[in-house]
């Protein structure tokens, strides 16, 4: 008897734990559904048998987002309001962001309903399928022009929220202390500016420019590359030998030889590094375009009034130059509630929630109608640098973003990183690059 | 007489066989064939069997033997810290005082905490620009500028192996306690009468009956320096200067998406593991005589 009862406990215990593994993910979507309160009464009495595994009027959902995405629970309540969907914010690091999309992919799941998709990832998940393509009207998009950074063959991947590109800011108040009254209209007097600033004795480092080995550092490369010397690559995707070396070069010498700009910077991360301007302790940086909010901004900034965005400097007969560096949000594969996913998308990159998310987070609206409204009514200060700006974004990849863009991502930002701490030349850190573009486009 | 069978520890086994077949050795089937094959996710049309050629790609790539360097860089300095400074704990901890419960419970905190808060929490002690040991520097004015402490590869790995001997010596100070408290007290009392001194007791007496239970601590150590992970992240991000064969395995297999190599990749770094866990078990059973 004691065996048998031995036995049944076992086979109890063995039972609820299959039962545990084997619990269908749509079953626990169907309960999620049911519990808002907010939800629509007509899905509330649907019978049971005829309920869908996703429901766009109801259901929870989740999204995964960086902490600069993350609309107000004000905002979500609204939407939870308008459309019976419960949205559970995931906030996730950027840089985990993508790791976790592709560990989920292989498990054939998705992290999220919705996810963070960044411009640079758009090669691989092209490539991988991992995503949902959006249905998206031929008029939609040319009323939001950052699309075509999502667009892999003929299917757009993902939606843009942030509409980042890169934009110059400076401290006016340590420019006229130096003696610089007008913004730089090029490197050369850029150079010449934080010289005059070092030496005054007004601000140690005034250049602030990412250096760790990060995805900043690849894209502070392309933006430098572009701006001071021309295209990063040729049209057959070879990189440009003069361009990037000429780059290379430069920023080699600002960091150690005129050390305008901080060492620490070696080992910082870009938010830490972008703030410097805005604590102070910079006086010329190159940075995203939501800083234009943000320097003005009293609870962000300890320069407001003291600091003005301007065209990224040039050289020669290059007036500026700058890339589009937006971000997205879309569904993965693998989501069980895409069509509430999509509701989402199309709710947080409307107009109306574009100019809030604006006011909230300082992310520049990607509709074209959104950014207009925020420069006529004074919302956006700068606004004109902005427009200016945006008409010299160029694509610094021929034939769109390759799916070996992280790979080579990775040898950019080792070599710039592994330069500056005078662990490579220059040229060596060039023939990195080159070597191992070459290797990838095999 | 047929003897009846007895088929109730049978049964008894199968629920944790199951999970071991499931979460242990379906995954190490699954990631050896993984590893005989070009599997790059971005190209899913190109798969296809190649043998032991991602083996030979990465004994044959620089980038592998500069991980295993590093790796081997922050093992041996982890087990030296953990060994010398847990062996001290121990010996302070096993002196009779009133306090010991309350120093044993403190000494266990870093052990307790996940690795991740681990680095984050020694990053910020080591951040270039605003770190608290910059900070105290500057202000007792020993430097004039901050130090850049991670900056190179050779101080990313001493402090990195720092953070994690940090984390494991809690462990090996409690093992090595009890080990200390198990040993009989007799012994001490006949090598006091033999007129042996405190040293001499130390070395002859106390060190080699700690061997056994140093054995499992260090083995144990040593595998937890090999896979450390978090806190390289935490402290230096991913970049090539400060990566180990983790962050290498982690890179080649979710950001390069080449589960093909990485997965290759990772099965050296459990072949170099599963010898230390060889020793490790070896020194479980190894048998303890006091006398």
């Amino acid at each position: 008897m004691k065996r048998i009862l031995s036995l049944i406990c076992c086979l109890s215990v063995m039972a609820s734990a299959f039962a545990g593994c084997g619990s269908k993910p749509a079953e626990s979507t169907s309960s999620a559904q049911a519990s808002p309160s907010s939800a629509p009464a007509d899905s509330q009495a649907a019978p049971e048998e005829e309920a869908p595994a996703e429901s766009a009027a109801g259901g929870e959902i989740t999204v995964m987002v960086p902490p600069w995405a993350e609309p107000s629970q004000e905002l979500l309540d609204s939407f939870t309001a308008e459309s019976g969907i419960k949205v559970v914010m995931n906030i996730v690091g950027w840089d985990d962001i993508r790791n976790k999309i592709s560990i989920a992919a292989v498990g054939q799941t998705a992290p999220a309903d919705v996810v963070e998709v960044d411009w640079s990832w758009v090669g691989e998940f092209g490539a991988t399928g991992w995503m949902e393509p959006i249905e998206m009207p031929q008029e939609e998009k040319d009323g939001m022009p950052t699309v075509q950074s999502f667009i892999y063959g003929d299917e757009v991947l993902a939606l843009p929220y942030a509409n980042d590109f890169r934009l110059a800011y400076y401290n006016t108040e340590h420019f006229s202390q130096a003696g610089v009254d007008a913004a730089p209209q090029n490197w050369d007097e850029t150079i010449a500016a934080c010289k005059k600033i070092k030496e005054a004795g007004i601000c140690e480092y005034p250049l602030s420019f990412t250096l760790s080995a990060t995805e900043a550092a690849t894209t502070s490369l392309l933006w430098m590359t572009l701006s001071k010397y021309g295209d990063f690559f040729n049209d057959d995707f070879s990189v440009n030998k003069d361009n990037v070396l000429g780059a290379l070069t430069f920023l080699n010498s600002l960091v150690n030889e005129e050390k305008l700009i901080d060492p620490a910077s070696q080992n910082m991360k870009d938010i830490e590094v972008y703030g410097k301007l805005t604590a102070g302790a910079a006086s010329f940086m190159v940075g995203p375009t939501y800083f234009i909010g943000l320097i003005n901004n009293p609870e962000e900034s300890q320069v407001v009034g003291k600091a003005a965005a301007t065209l990224v400097p040039g050289n020669g007969t290059i007036k500026t130059a700058t890339f589009a560096l937006p971000e997205g949000v879309g569904i993965p594969k693998y989501s069980e509630n895409k069509e509430a996913a999509r509701k989402f998308i199309d709710w947080y990159t409307s107009p109306d929630i574009q100019v809030k998310m604006y006011g909230e987070k300082g992310n520049i609206p990607t509709r074209t109608v959104a950014l207009q409204q925020l420069i006529d009514n004074g919302t956006i200060e700068g606004g004109d640098v902005l427009i200016e700006q945006s008409d010299y974004i160029s694509a610094p990849f021929p034939g769109g973003i390759p799916e070996w863009y992280p790979e080579m991502s990775n040898t950019i930002y080792n070599s710039v990183n592994q330069m500056v701490q005078g662990a490579l030349t220059p040229e060596q850190a060039y023939e990195n690059i080159a070597s191992r573009v070459e290797e990838l486009r095999q | 007489m047929k003897k009846k069978r007895n088929v109730l520890p049978y049964a008894m086994l199968i629920p944790g066989s199951v999970l071991m077949i499931a979460l242990v050795f379906y995954p190490i089937i699954v990631t050896f064939y993984y590893s005989l094959q070009h599997m790059k996710l971005t190209a899913p049309q190109d798969n296809r069997f190649v043998g032991l050629q991602n083996y030979q790609k990465i004994l044959s790539d620089s980038s592998f033997w500069y991980s295993l360097q590093n790796s081997m860089v922050i093992l041996v300095v982890v087990v030296v810290l953990t060994a010398v400074v847990g062996l001290a704990i121990a010996l302070l901890l096993n002196v009779d005082s009133k306090l010991n419960g309350v120093l044993t419970a403190i000494a266990i905190i870093p052990w307790a905490l996940p690795p991740i808060v681990n680095g984050v929490m020694w990053r910020w002690i080591f951040h270039p620009s605003f770190g608290f040991l910059n900070r105290l520097l500057l202000r007792l004015d020993l430097v004039e500028q901050p130090v850049q402490w991670l900056n190179s590869r050779w101080s990313i790995m001493l402090i990195a192996s720092l953070v994690v001997a940090w984390r494991n010596i809690p462990f090996c100070a409690v093992v090595t306690l009890s080990s200390l408290q198990a040993i009989p007290r007799q012994i001490y009392e006949s090598a006091v009468i033999d007129g042996s001194g405190t040293w001499q007791t130390f070395k002859h007496i106390t060190l080699p009956l700690l061997v056994p239970s140093f054995g499992i601590v260090l083995t144990s150590t040593s595998i937890n320096a090999i896979n450390v992970f978090d806190e390289i992240v935490s402290l230096s991000g991913y970049g090539d200067m400060s990566k180990n064969l983790m962050i290498d395995a982690y890179l080649r297999t979710f950001s390069f998406l080449d589960y093909g190599v990485g997965s290759a990749l990772t099965y050296i770094i459990m072949i170099l593991a599963g010898i230390l866990g060889l020793i490790y078990i070896r020194n479980v059973y190894r048998e303890v005589s006091y006398l």
